[in-house]
Parts: C-alpha cells; sequence; structure tokens
C-alpha cells in the first residue's frame, strides 16, 4: 500500500485534519517512508504469538460505583470556547 | 566540584537554615530570566512561586515541614496538568487551556512542599526526540560543541526538563519517558533521567500521548536526587487503574551501591559500526568499571531489538491517534470557525496541531482502520510480545543491562533529518524499555571529543527501581562525573 493523494485525503476525513492541497507531496512521502520502515515487520514470524496490549500483569481493580461532587458544570465548561447556560455551543448539525 | 545545587544538597542547607526558600527560589527566578535564550520555560510561575516559598518558610519557622524537601524549587513538564496554570503540551491546540485539576504527579510534589518554578518547554504533545515541534519553539542544550558556536538540541520530548536541570534554571524536573522522552534528552544534557516501570507512577492528569507507554519520572543531576525524586512522586493511585498496586520502597533511603555477586548484561544487538567510537569506549569502560566494582560481565542477546523501533512507530501512533481524538475544539482549547460541525472539527485540528503530531495521527489512524487493523497493529502488538519476551529471558540470567542511551552525542538544531524515520532513530536504544514495560534510567559517563556529554542506559526487571538505582549509584560514585556546561547565554 501506498500514499497516494486520494488516500491521503479519504485518511485526512477518517482522522477529521484537513489537508491543504500544497502538503499532500511531502505528506505522502514522509508516510511512505514511515509506512516502509514498519513494513520490515511482515518479515517476522507471529503466527503463534498473542498480541500484548499493555505490559502490566494486574487486574484492573473495579471502583465502588459512588456519586462525589468533583466535576462540577461550572468546572467543565470552564475552558469551553463557546457556551451558552449550562452547554457547550457547536455549529448546527440538524439539517 | 557543581557549586549548583540538587535535592539533596539544598535539604541540607534549609534545614541548617543558610538559605531560606524564598532567596533560593528567587535565585533560580533570576536564572531562568538570565537563560531566556535557551526557552527552557512555555510558563514561568514567577509570583506564585515566591508566594509557595514564602509559605514554605513559614512552615519551616513554625517546624510543620511538609517533607525535607519542602521549599526546593523544581520546574515541571508543560504536559502536566496544573491547577490555575496553563497546560500546553507546546502545542497551539492548547495554547490557551487552563486546567482546573491538578495531575496526581504534581500534587505529590505540593505535597512534599516543592515550589514550581513553571512549566517546561517539550515537544508537541510529547512527540519529538529534538523539542523542535514544539508550538513555542526550540529549546536550546546548554551545552555546545568544542569546535563549533552552533547551537545544538537538547533532545527531546522533556528537553525543556533536561536543559532547566542542566542550565541551573531549576533543580530537578519532572518529564514524561514514552519512548525515550526522559532519558534521551537526559543524555544529551549529562543529566540524569529516569523512567520508572509502567505503573510505577501515576498518569492522572498528564496529556497521554500513548496510554500503554507514558511513564512519568524525574529528570536530576544525581542518582541520588533521581531516588529521592522517585521517592515522592510513585505510589499506587486510585485514579489512575493502570497504576500498581506493589507497595513503593524507599529509595533512598535503601541506596545501596554495593554490586558485588551482581550479573550485568551486555546486549549484543545493541553494538552497531556506526555507534561513535567515543560512546562504544565509554559503554567499554563502564564495563570494566563494574567487574572491577565486583560485577560479573555477561554477554547476552535480546534478539528482537531491531524490530522495537518499527513496532513502537505503529502502536504508540495508533494510541496517540485515538487519544488525541479529544482535541475537536468543543470541550477545551482552540476552536476554529468552521461552516459546519465536521469542517469546524477538521480545521481546528490541521491548524492545531503541528506536522509531526498530524503525521503520527495520520499513521495512527491508518494502522487502526478497517483492513489494515491486524496486518500492522496486532502485528506489532505482537512483536511487543516477543520484545517483552527477550527481555523475560535475560533477567533469568542477569541482575540489569547496561547499553549506550543514544547513538550519537548531541546533535545541532539546525542539522535535524528532514526525514520523519532518520529522527526516529534517535530512540532506537530507548523505546524497546517501553515497549517491555520496564525501568530505564540514563546517566552521563563521560564527555566525548567535542566536550559533548555521553549517556548511558541501565535497564532492570519491572519493579527493580531499587536495583537499577543502585548499579546507577555505584558508577556515579565510582566516575563523580562532574562535567558542566560553560554558560554562554550568560555572555
Amino acid at each position: 500500500m501506498e500514499f497516494d493523494k486520494k488516500s491521503l485525503l479519504k485518511l485526512g476525513k477518517l482522522a477529521r485534519i484537513s489537508i491543504s492541497e500544497n502538503k499532500l507531496n511531502n505528506l505522502s512521502k514522509d508516510l511512505n517512508s514511515i509506512l516502509e520502515f514498519v513494513d520490515q515487520l511482515k518479515e517476522i514470524k507471529t503466527d503463534q504469538v498473542d498480541p500484548t496490549s499493555n505490559s502490566l500483569n494486574q487486574k484492573l481493580e473495579v471502583r465502588d460505583d459512588k456519586v462525589d461532587n468533583k466535576n462540577s458544570t461550572e468546572d467543565v465548561l470552564e475552558n469551553a470556547p463557546e457556551k451558552e447556560m449550562d452547554f457547550f455551543v457547536v455549529p448546527k448539525v440538524i439539517e | 566540584m557543581r557549586d549548583s545545587h540538587t535535592l539533596k544538597s539544598l535539604a541540607v542547607l534549609l534545614e541548617n537554615k543558610k538559605i531560606s526558600s524564598k532567596e533560593v527560589t528567587s535565585e533560580y527566578l533570576k536564572n531562568i530570566e538570565s537563560g531566556k535564550e535557551l526557552n527552557c520555560y512555555n510558563t514561568i510561575s514567577q509570583e506564585k512561586a515566591l508566594i509557595d516559598a514564602e509559605k514554605s518558610d513559614e512552615r519551616r519557622k513554625s517546624q510543620n515541614l511538609r517533607s525535607k524537601y519542602d521549599g526546593i524549587p523544581i520546574g515541571i513538564k508543560d504536559l502536566f496538568c496544573t491547577k490555575g496554570v496553563a497546560t500546553t503540551a507546546s502545542s497551539r491546540i492548547l495554547s490557551n487551556f487552563i486546567p482546573n485539576y491538578e495531575s496526581t504527579v504534581t500534587q505529590k510534589c505540593g505535597e512534599a512542599g516543592m515550589i514550581s518554578l513553571g512549566k517546561l518547554n517539550c515537544d508537541e504533545f510529547a512527540m519529538g526526540s529534538t523539542n523542535k515541534t514544539s508550538f513555542f519553539g526550540s529549546v536550546k542544550n546548554p551545552w555546545k560543541s568544542l569546535n563549533s558556536d552552533n547551537e545544538l538540541v537538547p533532545g527531546g520530548s522533556s528537553g525543556g526538563s533536561a536543559a532547566a536541570v542542566s542550565g541551573d534554571l531549576c533543580v530537578a524536573s519532572l518529564g514524561t519517558d514514552t519512548g525515550g522522552s526522559i532519558r534521551q534528552p537526559a543524555s544529551f544534557t549529562g543529566t540524569v533521567g529516569l523512567k520508572p516501570s509502567y505503573g510505577r507512577v501515576s498518569r492522572w492528569g498528564i496529556v497521554a500521548f500513548a496510554s500503554s507507554l507514558d511513564q512519568a519520572g524525574p529528570i536530576t543531576k544525581t542518582v541520588e536526587d533521581a531516588a529521592i525524586f522517585l521517592d515522592i512522586i510513585s505510589g499506587h493511585d486510585e485514579k489512575d487503574s493502570t497504576s500498581s498496586v506493589n507497595p513503593k520502597e524507599n529509595y533512598y533511603e535503601n541506596l545501596n551501591p554495593d554490586i558485588k555477586g551482581m550479573k550485568i548484561g551486555i546486549p549484543k544487538e545493541f553494538r552497531s559500526d556506526k555507534l561513535p567510537a567515543s560512546t562504544q569506549k565509554s559503554w567499554d569502560e563502564c564495563a570494566d568499571l563494574l567487574k572491577t566494582n565486583g560485577a560479573e560481565i555477561l554477554d547476552i542477546s535480546l534478539p528482537h531489538t531491531m524490530s522495537a523501533l518499527p513496532a513502537y512507530y505503529i502502536i504508540a501512533p495508533a494510541e496517540a491517534s485515538s487519544n488525541l481524538a479529544r482535541y475537536d475544539g468543543v470541550r477545551y482549547g482552540l476552536r476554529v470557525k468552521g461552516n459546519d460541525l465536521i469542517d469546524m472539527y477538521e480545521k481546528t485540528r490541521s491548524e492545531g496541531f503541528g506536522d509531526e503530531v498530524k503525521r503520527r495521527i495520520l499513521i495512527g489512524t491508518y494502522v487502526l482502520s478497517s483492513g489494515y487493523y491486524d496486518a500492522y497493529y496486532i502485528k506489532a502488538q505482537k512483536i511487543r510480545s516477543l520484545i517483552k519476551s527477550d527481555y523475560v529471558e535475560a533477567f533469568k540470567k542477569v541482575d540489569a543491562i547496561l547499553t549506550p542511551s543514544t547513538p550519537s552525542t548531541a546533535f545541532e538544531i539546525a542539522n535535524e533529518p528532514s526525514d520523519p524515520v532518520q529522527n526516529y532513530l534517535n530512540d532506537i536504544f530507548t523505546v524497546p524499555v517501553n515497549l517491555a514495560g520496564l525501568p530505564g534510567i540514563s546517566i552521563p559517563f563521560a564527555n566525548d571529543e567535542n566536550n559533548l556529554p555521553i549517556g548511558l542506559q541501565l535497564i532492570t526487571n519491572s519493579f527493580e527501581e531499587q536495583k537499577l538505582l543502585n548499579v546507577a549509584r555505584n558508577i556515579e560514585e565510582t566516575i563523580s562525573y562532574s562535567e558542566t556546561p560553560e554558560k554562554w547565554w550568560l555572555k
């Protein structure tokens, strides 16, 4: 697989990053270089190997399901770029 | 000898009333001011630091100290959320972000009475190994080559944290390490950088990059200081479900440089013709020194070493693309207006993130996308298992592993390679340690022919930080590395 203009724009859509026309060439060069580098792993046999997602051998603890008063509405909204009453404001999403 | 302060030496001076916290904090604030050219700090907390220092002096007067290290000024990588103080991750997208909560690690520093001088520059979202990806510009290495006046990279991503300790712009600092981001800059600046085992230190409140690899740790002038600082920041945290329930040890109190009978492994896969002769020489000399001090040196093999870096550049971007999905211009950070919601997301993220961060998000999105997930992401996780079992096998035979920290000493800012993969090679010796979740430390060993620091890395098994620090202390005690950079920025 090689990143061409079309696949790069699709990837940008998936990642929600707009990619301007003048950056496409350099970006595809960089990403192809990275992909070529990681592709060397294909030569290693891993049929009998289980994947490791996390190096810690520890059971995840479950916390008590208790209500606390952390994260007030005020705190949560404090850094909002745009807010109104107790809400984040976003561009209209209903047609 | 170093005339600058360490955590250990300053604690004694404060205890004996030779200096007050306010005096020493002012001293460092002055150093920060005169060292502005190094670009170490994104935010300087001048007022707050002085108020906190006064409070510390009052606590000392009333014999109500929070710890022995109450009143000591430190620097904090701009990746730790600090209540009421801007936390930017050196990114445009967070450049206006002021958290209303405190990370567990910085909370612990505060509970020990430490004074924060401000937030230290780093690569954007900790992605980089030169500090050049920061939205606020490169940090400059306090060191310069003998033969050139050109500015050098401090390494990264904790470049500001390392340069600030090396240049005396703080006594010690906090960094984070996902693939080498504490150890590599420590190596480039002649400082000690400790990455604890995954889970030893809470990640809560640290801006996430790759959650299964990220770990916070100290950058200090000495191994003793690293032990002291780890005592302060480590331990289980119920807010981080991946923080270990293993009880923490008293690393400093139990520091014991006796290494008689220990076995130290030298992995053959880390050997390379490309390694500078001076680095190879330091590595050999260090092995000889450990042998003289009573350890046994063994050649070992870590067969999958060369697969670590490519596996890392699948796993880390994959996790990053997921973690960084939260920056959408809705709840905090930058928002760039768009025609509709999707347009707003795309414009915000396009303008808010720098090139390297975008590259990693795109690669991460790709390796997680339908049709490529098994071929890349699962494959890399399988390689991760192989790397981990290499180390499991090795630690059946040896107590610790000795390697170089980096494939070169610090290089010129202007000479950074334009190919991202060439840059990734900076972390070739440090990345396997993160994938395996092990603790690693970089300590300065000698300077090369250009008078630039050479760092060596020690690695031990998971949660064997005490052993790691003991071996590092043995080396430190024997060589007493005492080189300091000439403070060219004061001229």
